[in-house]
């Protein structure tokens, strides 16, 4: 938006590789969110919070520590659950990958 | 192909069949095929006063995707072999 | 191999150590059950024992706002189609 100063001329440095987060393909994330934090929200707008423990094809998920999220509120905890691909709208990383 | 296979096991049983419109049928088990499409016989809806238009209806076929539940006749179901069954077909690589 | 604690490489495996156990299951239109599971499929059917469902009711034309309901019923032995499954979580492992 402002008027930034002149980037440095480019000759000077090697760019700095892109951040990882930002490269790869659907896949890639999926496999590097395993073993994470994450938020799975599924179609009813329900959400879990948990460890993914695994995942499949067909977005079959299996999670750690889960907390059932409805409308902000803790409403069910699971020690382990399994999420059945289909009610899945989104998986989204809850700590940095 | 295993729930398949315990169907058939169930074949003139009586079960009832709970559609996802709420509408149960209970009726003898009188065939099922792999998309577990269900044939009942000699059939009674249970709450008939809220489907009067039912009461005439002595057989159906049920299209399986339509069902919720099926009550089974517990005396005719072998858990133990159910699990052993489910064990086996999880383990084969084979499509589910 | 193993990414967590738990030794599962698969989500249906979560659901094989759970055969012949109690678990609980959340289905479409605001129902749950526990039940001992004793089949299930790639299509996440089951087949349980045992059952006792819980079907919640939310009244919105009550006078004092939404009212919540819960009826239960139970059921000796269940087929459950898969379709209707959103989640089954195992008994707690401890």
């Amino acid at each position: 938006m402002d008027d930034s100063p002149p980037p440095p001329p480019p000759e000077n440095s090697t760019p700095p590789p892109p951040p990882q987060s930002h490269t790869g393909s659907p896949t890639d994330f999926l496999k590097g969110v395993v073993g994470k934090r994450v938020i799975v929200r599924l179609n009813s707008g329900v959400d879990y919070r948990g460890i993914l423990s695994c995942l499949d094809g067909y977005m079959n998920i299996a999670l750690e520590q889960t907390e059932e999220h409805v409308n902000g509120r803790v409403t069910n905890r699971y020690g382990d659950a399994f999420i059945r691909g289909n009610n899945v709208l989104y998986i989204s990383a809850a700590e940095p990958l | 192909m295993l729930i398949f296979s315990v169907f058939k096991t169930l074949t003139d049983q009586q079960v009832i069949v709970e559609l996802k419109n709420d509408l149960s049928i209970t009726g003898v088990l009188k065939s099922v095929d792999q998309f577990l499409n269900i044939r009942l016989d000699n059939i009674k809806v249970l709450d008939e006063a809220r489907h009067p238009h039912m009461m005439a209806v002595k057989n159906c076929f049920i299209r399986g995707s339509v069902v919720r539940y099926v009550q089974l006749p517990a005396e005719h179901v072998d858990t133990q072999l159910l699990e052993d069954a489910t064990r086996r077909e999880a383990q084969n690589p084979n499509k589910r | 191999m193993d990414p967590s604690s738990s030794g599962i490489q698969e989500p249906f495996d979560l659901i094989r150590l759970s055969l012949s156990e109690r678990v609980f299951v959340k289905l479409r239109g605001d129902r749950e059950m526990t039940g001992i599971l004793h089949a299930y499929d790639g299509h996440m059917n089951l087949i349980m024992s045992d059952v006792e469902e819980t079907i919640t009711i939310v009244d919105t034309e009550s006078p004092e706002g939404s009212n919540v309901s819960v009826a239960k019923r139970k059921m000796d032995m269940l087929f459950v189609r898969g379709d209707g499954v959103i989640l089954v979580s195992p008994p707690s492992r401890s």
